[in-house]
């Protein structure tokens, strides 16, 4: 068995054995990096050095035996998004090309501390801003199931990166879908947190009301064992929940069944435009999971059809205000041949971003300019509301809702580059979590034309054990988890 | 959105492009006028909610209290910081002139 085979479980019980070391299990996976992600595209950056270091210093750890986990010593990778000290974070985008921040994320720093080993940064659409990868400022990266495909985004790479065999685990960021949505293209599993469940510290925001960071493995099992790693209140973001974290791993390990579970079935999420196969896959998936003993109903979320327009409007809002600060004064790319500072700001930008950051910088400063703010920010907060009762409503008759997580699967790339509309149409299961800051699980449940369906498990905020379950006892069952892409086995 | 029908073409573009400090190319102001009336169009759609009497979402964690106690930390050294800026002297940011010369 080839090392990228084997399980964060399984390596772990290798290392703690001492039948593999943590620098051999890193070696493997740079050289696997080396020659399969040329095709591939998932990294942006690769921090070999770093990476050896790291893996040494786990090794030591190890042989001492003194604070160990289960991801001691296990490379991973992550979006390019969370600041990394020393190594670039550019966000895929020109405008940062050459930052390295002097601070980790807290996500990172929970991960380095335990002496996971850090791989590189993982492409992703400018910012965030996409839905396949191919707004990144530098390439598109490549669906491992067939390279004429796109990944889905914003993490794209991540998800690209864990499916090809490239890294056990990633961290990635969900705005509007960025984890759901490239999990269930690439055939991964992912889980979108509560908002405020990772510390955003350290994070480059796009979305400050929206953003969350979860993990993407091959396995729940495995996306449990990152989540507790990296979960918890952090002094540094205001907004990380103050609630304990449980032992998500641990939990999982006694679940024996899904009775007592009532599942809810939104209504709204099965209709017109839902692919044929992918709903022959959720409707296969749902009846394996009432036999493991849950009951599942139907439910309605009357507003479902306005997520979109309130999910972007906000997003345009937010994103133009915290794009602001990429000025070329302070940090990244700063266009100097110039006379005066506003010639800076100008030519800074208009070189540093790309069309679709473009695009939503200048829908959001329009939508927040003198006499529109109330028809549409003002407005788009209101209906926000409504979405986020149609979820409390709905948890009132059930535990967890099960829904796709795309219409389709995935597409090819450059079918949707050029009508920015219809690639925004794409995201209409995913985003309405954001909306209502609540956690949502993305599983692997099917096969077309070989390429890789996803069910969407959502529940209410901190629900995160309750996801888990569900998604852990349907993987029990199940095998769509373990199938992998062609360029698994190269 | 509102009951006047917004207009959107190029001097509008050019217009936001400035507040967003944007250089938009002609071909770029060309294309956000089309593709701006469609996604305004688009959005549109939310003029059928009736909203009266519903509050905006805020921004939203479980009401808590983040106050913490008011220690000195140790800060980030200025070398660490000044290695990112593009241009700096005797530890302060250059930029170049904001005024024209008098």
């Amino acid at each position: 068995m080839d090392l990228h085979e084997l399980s964060i479980q399984r390596a772990h019980e290798l290392l703690m054995s001492r039948e593999v070391s943590s620098e051999e299990l890193t070696r493997a996976y740079l050289a696997r990096i080396e020659r399969l992600d040329p095709q591939v595209k998932s990294y942006v950056t690769i921090a070999a050095d770093l990476a050896l270091e790291r893996a040494r210093e786990a090794d030591r750890q190890i042989k001492a035996g003194e604070g160990l986990t289960p991801l001691t010593g296990i490379p991973y990778s992550a979006k390019d998004s969370l600041s990394t000290r020393g190594v670039n974070t550019t966000c895929s985008s020109r405008i940062l090309e050459n930052y390295k921040p002097f601070y980790d994320s807290t996500a990172i720093q929970k991960l380095n501390s335990t002496n996971a080993v850090l791989l590189g940064k993982t492409n992703m659409d400018e910012f965030g801003m996409g839905s396949s990868t191919e707004n990144s400022g530098f390439f598109t990266t490549h669906n491992p199931w067939d390279f004429d495909y796109v990944p889905g985004g914003s993490s794209g790479g991540s998800a690209a990166s864990v499916a090809a065999g490239l890294a056990p685990f990633s961290l990635g960021e969900d705005t509007g879908g960025s984890v759901r949505m490239p999990a269930s293209f690439c055939g991964v599993t992912g889980l979108k947190t509560t908002y405020g469940r990772v510390s955003r510290y350290g994070l480059l925001p796009l979305v400050s009301s929206f953003d969350t960071i979860g993990p993407m493995a091959r396995s729940v099992y495995e996306v449990a064992l990152v989540l507790e790693a990296i979960a918890g209140h952090d002094p540094k973001d205001s907004t990380s929940r103050l609630e304990l974290a449980p032992l998500y791993s641990e939990s999982l390990k006694k679940v024996e069944d899904l009775r007592g579970l009532r599942i809810g079935i939104p209504k709204e999420y099965f209709v017109e435009g839902l692919d044929t196969e992918v709903n022959t896959a959720l409707q296969t998936a749902i009846k394996q999971i009432e036999s493991l003993g849950a009951e599942a109903v139907e439910v309605s979320l009357p507003h479902t059809p306005y997520a979109i327009p309130v999910y972007y409007l906000i997003l345009f809002a937010e994103a133009s205000s915290n794009l602001a600060k990429y000025d070329g004064v302070r940090f990244g790319s700063s266009e100097r041949n110039v006379d005066r500072l506003l010639e800076l700001y100008l030519k800074t930008r208009e070189k540093g971003f790309g069309a679709e950051t473009k695009r939503r910088i200048m829908l959001g400063t329009f939508a927040l300019s003198a006499g529109y703010y109330d028809a549409y920010y003002l407005k788009a907060q209101k209906v926000r509301t409504l979405i986020r009762q149609d979820f409390q409503k709905a948890f009132e008759a059930c535990h967890a809702l099960i829904t796709p997580v795309a219409p389709t699967t995935a597409f090819r790339i450059g079918e949707k580059i050029t009508n920015p509309l219809d690639m925004y149409l794409s995201d209409v299961h995913v985003v309405a979590v954001n909306l209502a800051g609540i956690p949502a699980l993305s599983v692997p449940c099917g096969i077309s034309n070989g390429l890789p369906i996803g069910m969407q498990i959502m529940g209410p905020h901190l629900s995160e054990e309750t996801l888990l379950r569900i998604g852990h006892m349907y993987q029990s069952q199940t095998d769509w988890h373990m199938k992998h892409p062609p360029c698994w086995n190269d | 959105m509102s009951k006047e029908e917004v207009k959107v073409d190029e001097n509008l573009v050019r217009q936001i492009a400035l507040l967003a400090r944007l250089d938009l190319t002609k071909a770029e102001t060309e294309m956000f006028v089309s593709q701006f009336k469609d996604i305004l169009d688009y959005v549109g759609i939310l003029n059928e909610v009736d909203t009266e009497n519903v509050p905006p979402a805020y921004l939203f964690s479980a009401n808590q209290s983040v106050i913490r106690e008011d220690e000195i930390e140790p800060s980030v050294p200025t070398d660490e910081f000044l290695a990112n800026v593009p241009q700096s002297k005797d530890d302060y940011v250059v930029i170049p002139r904001v005024h024209n010369e008098q």
